[in-house]
C-alpha cells in the first residue's frame, strides 16, 4: 500500500507544483505550493523520517508560505479586480488535490502499523537526527549559527531607513 | 530519561579550523567594537582587520606541513588549504586597505563592511578545507551571502542595487545546481565525504555509467563553474562586477574564484579521479569557450571595469586549461596562478579605486586619457599590473600561464596550450588600449584627482612586490605549490 500512496503523493506533488507556477494570481499559487509541500510531507513519513516531515509541514507549509503571504498581501500583488466565472473552475483543482491528501493521510493513520515499513527500511527517530547534528555534524551547525547571525546583519544594513547622507 | 545519550562532539580537532576560527573571532570582535565606536568611524575597522587577517596568516603558516583533520572528517588543514588561505588573506588584505578611503569618498563609511570581508574570507577557507560535501556547500553559502551584500552595500546607488540583487538570485540558481548535484551523487555513493565517494565510485566500476552519477557530476560542475564564472554560466558577471564597489569587485574576482577553484579541483580529484577522461573532455570544451568568450567581448568594451570583468572570465579559462591537464604541474599551476591573478588584479582594481574623480567613479577609457602623464606612480603600476594581465615577462602573469600552458602540453593537451596562447594575444588588443589611452591621449580638462590614501598605496606596493616577486623567482612559490597539491 506503501507503493500505492508514494505514486498518488507523487502525482499530487507534480500536478500542484505545476498548477502553481502556471497561476497568474500569486495567492493562488502559494496555496498550491502549500499543498505540494503537504504531499513532500507524507512522502517523507513513508520513507520513514517523521521528524522531517514534521518540519516540512511546520516550517514549509508553516512558516515559510505564511511569510510569502504576508509578503504579498504587503506589497499588494494581488489583483484587485473581481474574479470572473464561477468558483468551482477556480477551485476544483485544489479541492481535488487537498482532498486525496486527506485521504492519503486517513488511510496512513488507520492503516495496518506493521505495513507501513514496507518502503521505509528503516526509521529515523528524531533522537538520532538530534545526535547526529550535535555528533557528527556539529561544524556544520556551528557554521550555520554563524551563517545566521551575520546574515542578519547584513539584513540589517541593507534594510535600514536610508539616512539623509545617501542619495 | 534512561535513554538519554551522552552527547559528545565527535573528533573534535580545533586545530582542523584553526586559521578560519580565529578570523572569525575577529570579525565578530569588530562587530562588538562597532557597536560601542560613534557612526561613521572606520579607521579603526581597518586596522583590526589587517590585524586579523595577519595573525590568522601566522595560524596558517603554523599549519604548513602539518596537516590536521577534525570533526569526522569534515575539514582537512593540509598544504593545501594553507596555500589557498595565503590567497584568500592577501585578496582580503589588499581589499580592505584600498576601502577605507573609497567608502567615506563615496559616503558610506560603513564600518560593518569589514566583518563582512572577514565573514566571507572565513567562507572561501571552509570551502578550501572541506573534505566533505557539507562543509564546502556551508563554505560557499557563507562566503556567497557576505557577497550578496557586499555586492549592494551602496544602498543608495541603483547599479549597486542591481548588482546585489542579480548576484543574490544567480547565485542562489547555481547554489540549486550544486545542492541537486550533490543529492544526486549522495544518492549513487551514500556518502557525503569525498574520499569515501571517490573509493566507492572506483570500487563499483558499473555505476561510473550510471546516468546519475554523470548527471551529478555534471550538475556539480555547474554550480562551481558558476562560482568561478566559466562561459556559458558567466552571464552574471560583468553586470555585478559593474555596479558593485569597486573593492567589492576587486574581491569578488579573486578570493571567490580562487575558492570556487580550491573546492572544485579537490572534488574532482578526491570524488571524481576514476572519471577523468569524461570530466577532462568535457572541461576542455569549457576551458576554451571561456577564453575565447571572456576576450573577444572584453575588446568591445570601454568601462574599464567592464573589461576587467571578461578579462576576469578569460582568466578563469586558462587556470581551467590546468583543470584538464589534469597532472602535477596543471594543478600546481592553477593554485600559483591563483596567488598570481590575486596580486595583479586586486592590482588594477587598486589603481581603479584611485582613478577617481572627487565624487565620482571614473571608470571609461576617456577618463583615463593622459593619466599616465599625470598621476605617474599609478600610472606605471597600472602598466606592471595590465603587463601581468597580459602575460609578459617578468611578471607573474607570465610565470602564472607559462606553468599552466606546460601542464596542458605534459599531458598532451597541445591545442588547448595553442589556443591558451592565442587568447593572450587577442587579450594584448584591449589592455594595451588602457595603456594607449593613458600615456598617449592629452588629458582633455583638468580634474579635481583624489589625494592618494597611504593604506591604498600600500596595498599597491605590495600587489607590485607580489606581482615582480612571483615573476621573477617563481621557483620557490612553484615548490610550494607542487607540495599543496595532493
Amino acid at each position: 500500500m506503501s507503493a500505492l500512496l508514494f505514486y498518488i503523493l507523487g502525482f499530487i506533488m507534480l500536478a500542484a507544483t505545476l498548477l502553481c507556477i502556471t497561476r497568474r494570481n500569486p495567492v493562488h499559487a502559494v496555496i498550491y505550493l502549500v499543498a505540494s509541500f503537504f504531499a513532500l510531507a507524507i512522502m517523507f513519513y513513508l520513507l520513514g523520517a517523521p521528524l522531517v516531515a514534521a518540519f516540512e509541514v511546520i516550517v514549509y507549509a508553516g512558516a515559510i508560505m505564511v511569510l510569502f503571504l504576508f509578503i504579498i498581501m504587503m506589497l499588494g500583488l494581488a489583483p484587485q479586480e473581481t474574479p470572473e466565472g464561477p468558483g468551482w473552475k477556480r477551485w476544483g483543482p485544489l479541492v481535488l488535490l487537498s482532498s486525496s491528501l486527506m485521504i492519503c493521510t486517513l488511510m496512513l493513520i488507520f492503516q495496518d502499523p506493521a505495513a507501513s515499513k514496507e518502503i521505509g527500511a528503516f526509521y529515523l527517530a528524531p533522537q538520532a537526527v538530534g545526535e547526529a547534528l550535535f555528533g557528527r555534524y556539529a561544524l556544520a551547525v556551528e557554521v550555520i549559527s554563524f551563517q545566521l547571525l551575520f546574515a542578519t546583519i547584513g539584513a540589517y544594513m541593507l534594510g535600514k531607513p536610508l539616512s539623509k547622507g545617501d542619495q | 530519561m534512561e535513554n538519554l545519550v551522552q552527547i559528545a562532539l565527535q573528533n573534535v580537532n580545533m586545530a582542523a579550523i584553526l586559521p578560519s576560527l580565529v578570523l572569525t573571532c575577529f570579525g565578530m570582535g569588530l562587530l562588538l567594537i562597532n557597536v560601542f565606536l560613534p557612526r561613521g568611524t572606520t579607521r579603526h575597522a581597518v586596522w583590526i582587520s589587517v590585524i586579523g587577517l595577519v595573525v590568522t596568516g601566522f595560524f596558517v603558516y603554523t599549519g604548513w606541513g602539518n596537516p590536521q583533520y577534525g570533526f569526522n572528517d569534515a575539514v582537512a588543514n593540509d598544504n593545501y588549504t594553507a596555500f589557498f588561505s595565503v590567497i584568500f588573506l592577501f585578496a582580503a588584505g589588499l581589499t580592505i586597505l584600498m576601502s577605507d578611503d573609497y567608502l567615506t569618498r563615496e559616503g558610506y563609511p560603513v564600518s560593518e563592511y569589514y566583518p563582512l570581508i572577514l565573514f566571507a574570507t572565513a567562507g572561501a577557507m571552509w570551502m578550501a578545507s572541506g573534505t566533505d560535501m557539507l562543509t564546502i556547500f556551508l563554505g560557499l553559502e557563507v562566503m556567497s551571502i557576505a557577497l550578496y551584500v557586499l555586492a549592494g552595500f551602496f544602498r543608495g546607488q541603483l547599479r549597486s542595487n542591481e548588482a546585489g540583487l542579480k548576484y543574490f538570485l544567480l547565485g542562489a540558481f547555481s547554489t540549486g545546481f550544486l545542492l541537486y548535484g550533490i543529492a544526486l551523487i549522495y544518492g549513487v555513493t551514500g556518502s557525503t565525504k569525498l574520499t569515501e565517494i571517490g573509493i566507492y565510485l572506483n570500487a563499483h566500476g558499473s555505476l561510473l555509467e550510471n546516468p546519475m552519477t554523470l548527471a551529478g557530476l555534471v550538475l556539480l560542475s555547474t554550480g562551481f563553474l558558476f562560482k568561478i564564472a566559466a562561459a556559458p554560466f558567466h552571464m552574471w558577471t560583468p553586470d555585478v562586477y559593474e555596479g558593485a564597489p569597486t573593492p567589492v569587485t576587486a574581491f569578488m574576482s579573486a578570493g571567490p574564484k580562487a575558492a570556487a577553484f580550491a573546492a572544485f579541483l579537490r572534488i574532482m580529484e578526491y570524488c571524481f579521479f576514476s572519471l577523468k577522461p569524461e570530466w577532462t573532455a568535457m572541461l576542455w570544451v569549457i576551458a576554451v569557450l571561456t577564453m575565447v568568450i571572456g576576450n573577444v567581448i572584453a575588446i568591445q568594451q570601454t568601462n574599464l571595469k567592464r573589461m576587467l570583468a571578461y578579462s576576469s572570465i578569460a582568466h578563469a579559462g586558462y587556470a581551467l586549461v590546468g583543470l584538464v591537464a589534469a597532472n602535477e604541474i596543471g594543478y600546481s599551476g592553477i593554485l600559483f596562478y591563483m596567488l598570481a591573478y590575486t596580486f595583479m588584479n586586486i592590482g588594477a582594481f587598486a589603481v581603479l579605486v584611485l582613478a577617481g574623480k572627487k565624487g565620482e567613479d571614473n571608470l571609461t577609457l576617456e577618463g583615463f586619457s593622459g593619466f599616465g602623464l599625470k598621476r605617474p606612480f599609478l600610472g606605471v603600476a597600472m602598466t606592471v599590473f595590465l603587463f601581468s594581465l597580459m602575460g609578459l615577462p617578468p611578471t607573474a602573469g607570465f610565470a602564472g600561464k607559462f606553468y599552466i600552458f606546460a601542464g596542458a602540453v605534459k599531458a598532451g593537451y597541445i591545442w588547448l596550450a595553442v589556443i591558451g596562447v592565442l587568447n593572450s594575444a587577442v587579450s594584448l588588443y584591449y589592455y594595451l588600449r588602457i595603456m594607449v589611452y593613458m600615456y598617449f591621449r592629452d588629458a582633455e580638462e583638468d580634474y579635481a584627482w583624489v589625494s592618494l590614501p597611504a593604506a591604498a598605496v600600500i596595498s599597491i606596493v605590495i600587489a607590485l612586490i607580489g606581482v615582480f616577486y612571483l615573476g621573477i623567482i617563481p621557483g620557490d612559490v612553484m615548490e610550494m605549490a607542487k607540495m599543496a597539491i595532493f
